[in-house]
């Protein structure tokens, strides 16, 4: 059926997903880019950064967007990336 | 100079019985019915002119009888309404006398005639002669036909599973037939399953809902299809093939709903059931009722795109493996007899009324959103919360007719808007009853069983009826409040009333993608654009198109009741043809004559059925009468003759455009109307009273593309004034495409009126729906000046039309 959707929904706060922190381990990484690629909502970019091996690494662009599926880490060949769920239980209160 | 030489009769023995109706005063309150009679009885052939009250009356089909044995007449002409009404019990009444029910014809004098000029008496007069004339004239040329017998397929489809939809399939299901019921959405349940109470009972509208739900889930004739589009529509009554696009739902059956998937996903958006009030996960069911529970997921929110599976969440909490990314589409082909349409409505989207403030204001909801906020099952476990605060309000005003009854929105009444609105303000008084609420309304219309004592019992209570809606909304910044301004229109004064929440109670409306099944299943819609009935009193629940029903919304706005009513009639109506097993198909079919056939191919080009084919080692082509549906476009295009329009044919015709251009030529319009859209606009017309010029002569066709180059030549070689030739739509053809020869033919024969030098407006291209009574009606006066200024050298020329090619 096609819905406006424009209102916040009541149960917004309360389905909040949980809040994700990505770790990355720069000096591990050899550059493929699969994490960037493959996640699926775009939290990663190329840093401008160079690490040991002499590579750009990836860096975060916003964690608040990162789901948690954690295809990240089952992509990289290097294990250099992993996500954890950050345990806080204070709500950013927005309205 | 020499016309084709028409064949008159064919038999010395040709006994003609005119009876001319009065259908009371319909048509004896403008034609002189005994002139007519009299008229009728000095043509070739009639033995026999009687005029009659009422001929359609038992009395009337008695008499026709009774002269058929008597006075051994062997065609029947009846001069009354239009064909698409009385024809059948007509053919039927010869029939019962041993007539062969295609020796009979009809002229219209009531749709076409009197009630289009019902302050012409002299002149309509005159134009019912010429319309007996013309019948008179094509009935000598009558041939007895056939007809064939086709069987019908014990199968049904319904489209949509709301509750006009489960009801139709349930009673169809119920009576022993296999039942398709297609549902676009991941569940069945429709606008039903989503409202709260239900009025005038106030019964839980889910609670009624969900066993039927369930039955329609389990019945083990009803194959229910949800998730499905309908892909494509062919064939013709009790033989239709359906092609059903069934999306995946990547969940399998064994699904038991136990919810751990979607407690599992990580993604979010807003549930489109609860209209974005509450929220909803990728993979997900849109309420907690839905039939089938099997839950669904989202690939446009889902993590998962195609070929990768990147999140696994709710694989992993699926405790009997039931997810299965892996599913595809499948396109299912279905073999039906007969196909109800009960597709439903929209609702009215009230932010296009700027005035009223809908998506700027947060505390300004929709009767439907309320709906939702009412509901234990809802996003707010039944509190009416104001969304700026989740505040219960103390103070609620209602909208009235929020887009129906005014050109802003839509012009017709919504139907279910008021009792709507009764309902939910005693729904608001019963849990607060100290809230104060507001109903601004322009009429109360509580018309149905039990409606008025609720309306009466909601003024008890003591919701405020105000009559005169607000002209603006604005919203009190501090508060969130709202101020509503308008005038008292009872007495006379301007109210500003400030209250808590606005509910707006928005109408009901054409699906938008309703042109999709029109166009699929051939069906004509309304200028409201909701699907059209094929007669409005006495065939409220039959398409057009035979095999076709209408119940539910889509037909019209109407409540629940009023839509299982319908469903109940349709699915009667549809078991009516599936219980005979046949249905006789009428004659009106093109016949090859195979030795003028010269294998040109011209035919088999135009047939929109490909009902003919070539056979090139003979030089012929092929004509398979079965697959024929009775357009006649191939008769218009054959150069050669070698096709027979059976009931339509080349000599008939002829015969009615000579009858029509007999005296008074060249003031006349000799129009071609094909029966489903244009002649059935010509009709609306006459029952809409629209009165226009008495100089038109219709002809009926069945298809536009029955009219040949000839035909219209033929008229003005006969010295008519203008040539009118009318169809439906492009794309609404009821014969696929024929109307497109159509448009081709009449712009060759401009182009060819260009180069004799004639005056092409003479000869006019119309479409006309079944609807657009006023269409047909402005257009003939809009021709008035064109035959007016037609000059007698001008008449003499174009009857040279014929002449050179």
């Amino acid at each position: 059926m096609p819905v406006r959707t424009w209102r916040r929904p009541l149960d917004a706060d309360k389905v909040k997903p949980p809040q994700a922190e990505v770790h990355i381990i720069k000096d591990r990484c050899k550059g493929c880019g699969y994490c960037i690629e493959f996640c699926p909502k775009d939290v990663l970019e190329e840093s401008n950064e160079i690490n040991k091996r002499g590579i750009h690494p990836p860096k975060v662009i916003d964690e608040e967007r990162c789901a948690l599926c954690g295809f990240c880490s089952a992509v990289c060949p290097d294990f250099a990336i992993y996500t954890t769920e950050k345990n806080c239980k204070e709500k950013k209160t927005t309205k | 100079m020499t016309l084709p030489e028409v064949q008159t009769q064919q038999k010395d023995d040709l006994r003609i019985g005119v009876y001319v109706c009065h259908c009371g005063l319909n048509i004896a309150g403008t034609v002189d019915c005994e002139q007519v009679v009299a008229f009728a009885a000095t043509l070739p052939h009639v033995v026999l002119a009687k005029d009659n009250r009422y001929t359609c009356s038992d009395q009337g089909q008695e008499l026709i009888k009774k002269d058929i044995k008597e006075h051994r007449l062997n065609r029947v002409v009846v001069a009354s309404c239009s064909p698409r009404l009385h024809e059948p019990t007509f053919r039927r009444a010869c029939e019962e006398a041993g007539l062969n029910k295609y020796l009979f014809e009809m002229a219209n004098i009531r749709e076409h005639c009197s009630w289009v000029h019902l302050y012409e008496k002299e002149a309509a007069t005159e134009k019912a002669k010429d319309l007996v004339r013309m019948a008179v004239a094509k009935a000598a040329l009558l041939e007895p036909e056939t007809e064939s017998v086709v069987p019908i397929i014990n199968k049904a489809l319904v489209i949509g599973g709301g509750v006009a939809g489960i009801q139709a399939a349930l009673d169809l299901a119920d009576t022993g037939y296999k039942v398709f019921l297609v549902e676009k959405e991941p569940s069945i349940g429709g606008r039903m399953a989503q409202i709260d109470k239900t009025f005038p009972t106030m019964d839980c509208s889910i609670c009624i809902l969900a066993p039927k739900m369930s039955d329609a889930g389990r019945h083990p004739n009803i194959e229910l299809l949800t998730n499905s589009d309908i892909l494509d529509v062919k064939g013709y009554i009790g033989n239709f093939k359906v092609k059903v696009l069934k999306k995946p739902r990547y969940v399998t059956k064994d699904c038991s709903a136990c919810g751990d998937c979607a407690t599992a996903c990580p993604v979010t958006a807003p549930n489109e059931f609860d209209l974005g009030l509450a929220t909803r996960h990728a993979i997900y069911t849109p309420f907690a009722q839905a039939v089938p529970s099997t839950y669904i997921v989202d690939r446009n929110l889902c993590l998962n795109k195609e070929n990768i599976i990147v999140c696994d969440k709710c694989i992993k909490a699926c405790e009997r493996k039931t997810i299965d990314f892996n599913m595809k589409p499948e396109t299912l082909e279905l073999d039906v007899g007969t196909i109800i349409v009960a597709t439903g409505a929209d609702v009215y989207d009230p932010a296009s009324l700027v005035n009223y403030g809908y998506t700027k204001y947060p505390n300004v909801i929709t009767s439907l959103e309320f709906e939702r906020l009412i509901n234990a099952g809802g996003p707010s476990a039944g509190h009416l919360l104001r969304p700026t605060d989740m505040r219960i309000p103390k103070s609620v005003a209602f909208i009235q007719c929020v887009g129906s009854r005014s050109e802003k929105g839509n012009l017709y009444c919504s139907n279910v808007c008021c009792m709507n609105t009764i309902k939910d303000a005693l729904l608001i008084k019963e849990h607060w009853p100290e809230t104060e609420i507001y109903v601004y309304y322009v009429d109360i219309r509580a018309f149905g069983k039990g409606f008025e004592d609720l309306y009466k019992r909601a003024r008890k209570e003591g919701v405020h009826f105000i009559r005169g809606l607000p002209s603006e909304i604005w919203e009190d910044r501090k508060t969130r409040g709202l101020w509503l301004v308008g005038e008292n229109t009872l007495l006379r004064e301007v109210y500003k009333t400030n209250v808590e929440m606005v509910i707006l109670s928005i109408g009901l409306q054409p699906r938008v993608d309703s042109d999709i099944i029109q166009r699929l299943c051939n069906l004509s819609r309304t200028p409201d654009g909701f699907f059209m009935e094929a007669h409005p009193k006495l065939r409220p629940v039959d398409a057009p198109t035979g095999g076709i029903f209408l119940a539910g919304c889509a037909e019209s706005p109407k409540d629940i009741k009023d839509s299982v009513t319908q469903a109940s009639a349709a699915a009667a109506r549809a078991s009516i043809l599936m219980a005979q097993g046949k249905v006789t198909v009428e004659a009106i079919t093109s016949q090859l004559t195979p030795e003028s056939c010269t294998g040109c191919q011209m035919c088999v080009k135009v047939c929109p059925f490909n009902a003919i084919t070539s056979v090139p080692e003979l030089k012929k082509v092929e004509l398979i009468e079965a697959a024929c549906s009775g357009c006649g476009t191939c008769s218009a295009e054959c150069p050669f003759n070698a096709i027979t329009m059976h009931h339509f044919t080349d000599a008939q015709l002829f015969a009615q455009i000579d009858a029509a251009t007999e005296v008074d030529a060249d003031k006349k319009i000799v129009a071609f109307c094909c029966n489903w859209c244009s002649y059935a606009g010509a009709d609306f017309a006459g029952v809409s009273r629209m009165q226009y010029p008495t100089n038109v002569r219709v002809i009926r066709t069945m298809c536009s593309g029955r009219v040949a180059p000839k035909f219209v030549e033929r008229a003005f070689a006969r010295g008519a004034a203008a040539v009118l030739v009318s169809g439906c739509h492009i794309g609404d053809c009821h014969y696929i495409n024929a109307n497109l020869q159509t448009e081709k033919r009449v712009e060759r024969l401009w182009k060819k009126m260009e180069r004799l030098g004639l005056n092409k407006n003479r000869l006019q291209l119309v479409w006309v729906s079944a609807a657009e009574g006023e269409r047909f009606a402005s257009k003939i006066k809009e021709m008035q000046s064109t035959v007016s200024n037609v000059n007698p050298e001008e008449i003499e020329k174009s009857r040279k039309m014929t002449e050179r090619g």
